[in-house]
């Protein structure tokens, strides 16, 4: 019955097509501008943005961001998805429900609550000058902790969801058994529970890093212009100097970036045995 | 074995941490005063209040709304067919499609964004709300594309063949015995692509432009201008709509099996 | 008690508010094969986890040779588990997965090899080392399981349900193959059970256990041919028995003379011992199952249903047709009331 394989893609094609104009093509205009230098195919502003202090102090933090952020919530994460596992089901659904809730506010929401929190007149600053530590407030946002801090919160569920999804597939009484074998915790968790979980690591992992490579408004609003990192220097990029070129490099790099994750991604996944 | 104690308090903190965050800008937004502070210095309901009165935040609600509602069902107009297409044909260029189809949720929203409004809108004189209409269905569509996916791949195609040997015409098949059964899994799909719309902001950031903004974009730039509660408010409400939709999806369709 | 190898002192167990165990005390002598049996529920798959350390006591003490362990972790207690699910580490093979305590203890790189290598020989799988236990068979896999336990050289083994998951064929080479081990090993055992015929067949001594606590403990022959209560005797295949007071039984529909003095109680009468064709009391076939060396026979009567077998070269009897039969004191057992 499935046999007319015109009739599948007759119905396939809109979307794929819709996609394509809409998105590919622009995209792909987009990333080709850099290489074009007076109408001549060059790779000079490559060459030029690399060369460029700012440039490289962003592409560097975004990256050391990228891969804290990542391996902050692995641990957190592990952390948390077995305890989550430990618990029966009906605690366990509400648990994972409140895990994932993040995921579906605004993330506007969600990087302005940092803003009561480390502001001026925050929470931590208050807390801190309310016990003498300091006379004055200081200063919390606009750093890269801030930053991380924002991170780290928008998405280590992915890593926590990731995590317990893999750690369910996780053989049953096997830690038990690893445990009267004689392993303490630490050995359950290198032997046993790493080695069997490597898949949810990798993709939570790729989701974490490539989301924090890719991130908006956390930086934005928790970076400013004093914590710059790639997303925002694009846009400042364009809106104040009109650099398209840059634009196109940085979009380059970054879906350089987030392509090679998920391929990294599918590898690790395929060679399952 | 593991001491239960030690357990609740990891997950404790650890949403403490993630969820935190929330119950202080609601809490934020119900100060008396002038400026943001937490702990809210007296409560009142006023910047709360004023969220509806603000002009501004009326419209972009409405067009968020708006992008969101009809964004998401041109999404799996689109959609609905291609995924049926993927899990039952073994159509040319298949893996080439799923690919392409599932692009944009690999490229970072704000390169989409620059790129449609440099490559197409301007070129193409394009209004605004068009514009952002095209960005939103094409950001959704890859969602919409893999929850029905999902839906559809759970569902044995031998019912479809044993509806059309009893007599039904292919289209009427899918009508009547597959549609039905996928329900929630579009209707997942529909939530999924709703909140994702209306979150979004990358995108929305290049393509928006005076008077025609998104919320997200309407809330940033008021939150550059001023430092009022009415954005903790605001922050609270959307935040509370989102948790309620997801809720009594959860509730009537186990939403979290298709996600 | 110098006798006692391990030693469970009014110990009590609870999931959260749900009591599992309470107040129980065992003793397990040194080199001895015992069986913890008994419906689902009873409790006897908990207290087997309290042994191992992975349950924590709510109340009592457990010891093993003289040293009290109640605090002990379970990766201190020198204790081997054989799981029913086997647990065996799928991205291990044969040998890693038997050798992964003796690395948790760091063994010499020869001392492992030859231990192992022994410990494979023992359960006949040391053709399969390279193999991962995704790839063996069932009954492989509990071999496996068995070895990596073994290895270790535990001073007490724990088994859940060893001979559950395997066809009768398997079951019977395993049954073989632990009695063995026990044997050449000296090892004090304890399983767990659901199946009645497997404690009798491999138990020194059998612990009967219902609702947490023990219902009754002795060796095999006298669970099997004098349970103690109603409930011992219906597990062992005392299929019919009634209540009995004053030498009468008393039936769902009325009571009848037993014919001869009885105890207040319980009488007690296997399928077996019931006489067919003629006797005092009156019922109906409701059921018959051809089985080979005997028909089994379901009959309502005024004492409620009997079971009874009958060897097959006697009359058969249709359903629905009318029967007398027999409940003889010879083949009654008296379980008399407990105060």
């Amino acid at each position: 019955m499935f046999q007319n394989r015109n009739e599948g893609l007759a119905l396939a094609l809109p979307a794929a097509v819709f996609t394509a104009l809409l998105f590919l093509l622009p995209v792909g205009i987009l990333l080709s501008e850099p290489f074009q230098v007076d109408g001549q195919w060059s790779i000079q502003g490559y060459i030029d943005f690399a060369f460029k202090p700012l440039n490289q102090v962003v592409f560097l933090r975004t990256l050391k961001l990228g891969f804290l952020v990542a391996f902050t919530s692995a641990i957190i994460g592990y952390a948390c998805a077995f305890c989550i596992i430990n618990l029966d089901g009906k605690h366990r659904g509400r648990v994972f429900g409140m895990v994932m809730l993040p995921l579906m506010i605004s993330p506007v929401a969600r990087t302005y609550a940092w803003i009561v929190i480390l502001g001026r007149t925050g929470i931590v600053n208050d807390t801190i000058i309310g016990l003498g530590l300091s006379d004055t407030p200081i200063r919390l946002l606009f750093t890269e902790t801030a930053v991380f801090l924002g991170l780290l919160q928008l998405f280590l569920p992915l890593m926590i969801i990731s995590l317990v999804s893999s750690m369910e597939n996780l053989p049953k009484d096997a830690v038990s058994a690893a445990r009267v074998l004689g392993a303490n915790w630490f050995q359950v968790f290198m032997r046993i529970i790493l080695p069997l979980t490597k898949d949810g690591l990798v993709l939570g992992g790729t989701l974490v890093f490539t989301g924090s490579l890719t991130a908006y408004i956390t930086p934005a609003v928790l970076g400013g212009s004093k914590v710059l990192m790639l997303e925002t220097l694009l846009y400042q990029r364009v809106n104040v100097a009109n650099d398209f070129v840059s634009a196109g490099i940085i979009a380059t790099i970054l879906i350089l970036m987030s392509f090679g994750a998920n391929i990294l991604l599918k590898r690790v996944a395929g060679t399952r045995s | 074995m593991t001491s239960t104690w030690i357990s609740r308090m990891i997950i404790f903190i650890t949403l403490t941490f993630l969820i935190g965050p929330f119950f202080i800008i609601v809490a934020a937004g119900l100060s008396a005063g002038d400026f943001l502070a937490f702990p809210p210095k007296g409560l009142s309901l006023k910047w709360y209040i004023k969220v509806f009165e603000v002009e501004s935040f009326r419209e972009s609600f409405a067009l968020s709304m708006f992008l969101a509602v009809f964004g998401t069902i041109t999404a799996l107009v689109l959609g609905v067919p291609a995924a049926y297409a993927l899990s039952r044909y073994n159509i040319p260029y298949g893996e080439t499609i799923k690919t392409v189809v599932a692009a944009p949720i690999i490229v970072p929203g704000i390169i989409v964004g620059l790129a449609l409004l440099r490559y197409l809108v301007v070129p193409l004189n394009l209004t605004i709300t068009l514009a952002l209409f095209l960005a939103h269905t094409a950001l959704v569509l890859p969602y919409a594309v893999r929850v029905v996916s999902s839906s559809l791949n759970n569902l044995r195609s031998d019912m479809e063949e044993a509806a059309v040997l009893l007599g039904c015409s292919r289209i009427g098949a899918f009508i009547r015995v597959v549609l039905p059964n996928i329900q929630s899994g579009v209707l997942a799909a529909f939530i999924l692509g709703f909140v994702t719309s209306f979150n979004q902001v990358p995108v929305s950031l290049f393509l928006s432009g005076p008077g025609v903004r998104t919320l997200p974009i309407d809330m940033l730039s008021y939150m550059e201008i001023t430092y009022d509660p009415s954005v903790a408010a605001l922050s609270a409400l959307l935040a509370l709509m989102s948790v309620i939709i997801i809720f009594v999806a959860e509730k009537f369709l186990g939403f979290s099996r298709y996600v | 008690m110098s006798n006692s190898f391990v030693s469970l002192q009014n110990v009590s167990l609870a999931y959260g508010k749900t009591v599992a165990v309470s107040n129980l005390d065992l003793n397990v002598r040194k080199g001895e094969l015992i069986a913890l049996l008994g419906p689902s529920g009873c409790g006897k798959t908990t207290t087997m986890r309290a042994i191992a350390g992975l349950m924590s006591l709510h109340n009592g003490s457990i010891s093993i040779d003289g040293v009290d362990m109640s605090r002990t972790p379970a990766n201190k207690r020198g204790i081997g588990l054989v799981f029913q699910s086997y647990a065996l580490f799928p991205h291990l093979n044969a040998f890693e997965n038997v050798a992964f305590g003796l690395r948790i203890k760091k063994f010499s790189r020869s001392e492992i090899t030859t231990r192992v290598g022994k410990g494979l020989t023992m359960v006949g799988l040391s053709h399969l080392a390279e193999r991962k236990p995704q790839e063996m068979s069932g009954g492989q896999q509990q071999r496996l399981s068995l070895a990596r336990s073994l290895v270790m050289e535990p001073k007490v083994l724990l088994l859940d349900e060893p001979l559950s998951n395997l066809d009768a064929r398997l079951r019977l080479e395993m049954r073989t193959e632990l009695q063995r081990v026990q044997r050449d090993t000296g090892i004090t055992m304890i399983f767990v059970t659901h199946d009645q015929s497997e404690a009798l067949a491999l138990a020194d001594r059998i612990v009967l256990m219902k609702n947490g606590a023990i219902e009754q403990l002795g060796t095999p022959d006298d669970l099997y041919n004098r349970p103690a209560t109603a409930f011992a005797a219906d597990f062992f295949g005392f299929e019919n028995i009634f209540k009995v007071s004053h030498s009468k039984i008393i039936g769902p529909n009325g009571d009848i003379p037993t014919g001869f003095a009885a105890d207040e109680g319980h009488l007690a009468w296997r399928p077996g011992a019931i006489s067919i064709g003629n006797g005092p009391h009156k019922g109906i076939v409701r059921g018959v199952a051809f089985a080979g060396e005997k028909r089994e026979y379901v009959i309502d009567s005024m004492l409620g249903q009997i079971k009874a077998f009958v060897p097959a070269d006697q009359t058969a009897y249709a359903i629905g047709a009318s029967i007398s039969f027999d409940l003889p004191k010879a083949g009654a057992l008296s379980i008399p009331e407990t105060q």
